[in-house]
């Protein structure tokens, strides 16, 4: 079987999904030897830009218009597209305030400099272009990447949790932060996959995972606000990273309350 | 049954004498309110005053993730062998996951027995402690607060000391190996024994009623109490983790760098799960919240009961305290009865 050819890119985000990569000391040669990597601007020299990929590897969020144009371009050398990364899954904290003016923004953190470029409201890339699959978390988890490239190689599709944090923090027997201490913890909403990293730190989950398939997120905002909860403290914490899902959006009509 | 008296001012040095039959594990505090069966180094570390650990023992027997068998080219499948064979003494069981045990003993060695139960199950020495209810703990309505068997020893507090019944041979030669510790019973210790039964009974806050409920479970299965729960329900997957009896699990392949060699897990798995009843092509038979909720109490109240003449649940509570949607099965089935009289 001939080693599956990989571009791997960052888009707008903090480059940690790269470094994971990177940080995956003791497996990297492995993994070096077990694709044919073509494109890693953050690792490597002589990157090929023309080349046909079996594999793209897309971090970060789209908030300018040329990378809308250097997505679209990666899509169209790509078999498959797969995002890594919650910003690239989900938009990210740049998405948190995704509904205030881009223009204002603009001039308040860049001043007349920034004439010079465009920007646009921070979205995933499923806003644009078709992804394959999904790997989130901010940083993707090492293991969950390794899985999931080690299924790609053997030609099987990644499988991916289905469930939320709170199934692997009960796993973990921790003492439940939401019931037990009144915190709040997007466990019961958020995709699982770190092992419920915090709340075995005895610090709630913060959602940096994005949000589980089908999240009850209208019933999570109510047993929230029974525990005493403001509508802005929860749509806070639920757009940290979650904020360009629509699961996400308290109504607004509800908003500010 | 052979019954024998264990001072309580010698439990400790009863327990610290079990060291040639295993590891010792018992509740351990986590927080405030919380245990978790563990590892102790010391008989002192076990907290007595636990009623209700997170995870029930099956954890002890089914793991929450375990490797089934590796495999390579070179050395074909291999099973694991090391945690299979570790013996453990599991103290302070009380008898709703005593029971909890059982039926487990009886689902995995049904028609295909499960060897890495097994294992792990002839490995392990149960010793029970009795225990007053809470106000979640409902075992005597599922008949499930007193048990005749499933131990090897079982402790029952009669005031300064144990009554200790003797469940099996090994029961009898832990207490023959440590039998300077042990004293006879006399009548005012049986007489001490029916007391604390009798208070013990008598404290149960919550009754249900089991007798007929498959019939009203049948009547009610379209009722809209399954969609009220489906939009509460936050499909998290906690109630099936922490409960003695829910056994599903996932089963999976992890691949090692070679792409050619790997193990091949299990992993608890829920009914509430969104992809639980997803099949190939697409399909998923329960796609809607409300009927894999709905799943989850036909099959402990109602399935279970069809197949084994008995329901699933011993009456625990873990899954009422543990919601964070508060949902309660306690209520839930009270709630099922009285439709229609309200
Ligand atoms: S601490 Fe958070 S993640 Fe853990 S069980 Fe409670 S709600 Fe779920
Ligand atoms: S517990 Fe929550 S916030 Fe913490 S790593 Fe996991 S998903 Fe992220
Ligand atoms: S269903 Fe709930 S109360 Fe019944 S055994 Fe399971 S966890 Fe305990
Ligand atoms: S613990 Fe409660 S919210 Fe979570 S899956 Fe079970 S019933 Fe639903």
């Amino acid at each position: 079987m001939a080693k599956p050819i990989v571009g791997i890119f960052g888009l707008t985000g903090c480059a940690g999904d790269q470094l994971v990569i990177l940080n995956c000391e003791d497996e990297l040669l492995d993994l070096a030897g077990a694709l044919d990597i073509r494109s890693f601007h953050m690792a490597m020299s002589d990157n090929d830009e023309d080349c046909d990929l079996d594999i793209a590897l897309v971090e970060g969020s789209v908030v300018q218009p040329e990378e809308v144009e250097m997505l679209e371009r990666i899509r169209s050398r790509a078999r498959l597209l797969i995002a890594i990364g919650t910003c690239a899954v989900w938009g990210g904290v740049q998405a948190m305030k995704n509904e205030e003016q881009r223009e204002k923004l603009k001039r308040q953190v860049y001043g007349p400099k920034g004439k010079d470029f465009g920007i646009i409201p921070s979205q995933p890339l499923s806003s644009f272009v078709r992804v394959d699959y999904a790997i989130s978390g901010c940083p993707i988890e090492k293991d969950q990447f390794l899985q999931a490239a080690l299924s790609l190689i053997h030609g099987d599709l990644p499988v991916l949790p289905d469930y939320a944090v709170c199934t692997e923090c009960k796993m973990r027997e921790n003492s439940c932060l939401l019931l037990e201490r009144g915190e709040l913890c997007l466990g019961p909403i958020t995709v699982a996959g770190c092992n419920a990293r915090c709340p075995a730190y005895g610090q709630p989950c913060i959602g940096c995972r994005g949000p589980v398939e089908e999240a009850n997120v209208a019933s999570e905002v109510n047993l929230l606000r029974e525990k005493g909860f403001t509508l802005v403290d929860i749509q806070n914490r639920l757009r940290t990273f979650g904020g360009q899902s629509e699961v996400m959006q308290v109504a607004p009509t509800e908003r500010g309350r | 049954m052979k019954m024998v008296k264990l001072q309580k001012k010698n439990l400790n040095a009863f327990l610290a004498g079990l060291e040639k039959f295993g590891d010792l594990h018992g509740p351990v505090r986590r927080d405030t309110n919380d245990f978790a069966f563990q590892k102790v180094d010391a008989p002192e570390q076990i907290a007595h005053d636990c009623l209700r650990t997170i995870l029930p023992p099956k954890k002890y027997f089914t793991k929450p993730v375990d490797t089934m068998f590796t495999f390579s080219e070179a050395e074909g499948y291999r099973a694991p062998d090391k945690d299979l064979h570790t013996k453990i003494i599991l103290f302070g069981v009380h008898p709703c996951d005593i029971h909890g045990i059982k039926i487990l003993d009886l689902v995995f060695g049904g028609q295909y027995r499960d060897e890495y139960y097994f294992a792990r199950r002839r490995n392990a020495i149960v010793v029970g402690l009795d225990c007053m209810p809470d106000e979640y703990c409902f075992c005597r309505s599922t008949g499930t607060d007193f048990t005749e068997d499933g131990f090897d020893l079982f402790l029952s507090d009669i005031g300064s000391s144990y009554l200790v019944r003797v469940g099996t041979s090994l029961g009898d030669d832990i207490v023959l190996e440590t039998s300077t510790l042990f004293q006879e019973i006399g009548d005012t210790d049986r007489r001490a024994y029916k007391r604390r039964s009798a208070q013990r009974i008598n404290s149960f806050e919550v009754e249900i009623h089991l007798e007929d409920l498959p019939e009203i479970m049948d009547l009610e299965y379209e009722s809209r109490i399954w969609q009220e729960l489906g939009d509460k329900c936050l499909s998290c997957g906690t109630c099936s983790m922490v409960c003695p009896t829910c056994y599903c699990y996932d089963v999976v392949d992890q691949l090692n760098l070679d792409a050619k060699s790997g193990s091949r897990l299990r992993r608890w798995d829920s009914c509430l799960f969104k992809d639980y009843a997803l099949v190939a092509g697409g399909h998923n038979f329960r796609a809607d919240r409300g009927s894999r909720i709905k799943n989850r109490y036909f099959h402990k109240q109602r399935g279970f009961v069809a197949q084994f003449g008995r329901p699933s649940c011993v009456g625990c509570g873990r899954c009422i305290v543990s919601c964070p949607a508060a949902i309660s099965l306690v209520d839930v089935l009270t709630k099922l009865r009285s439709r229609g009289n309200e």
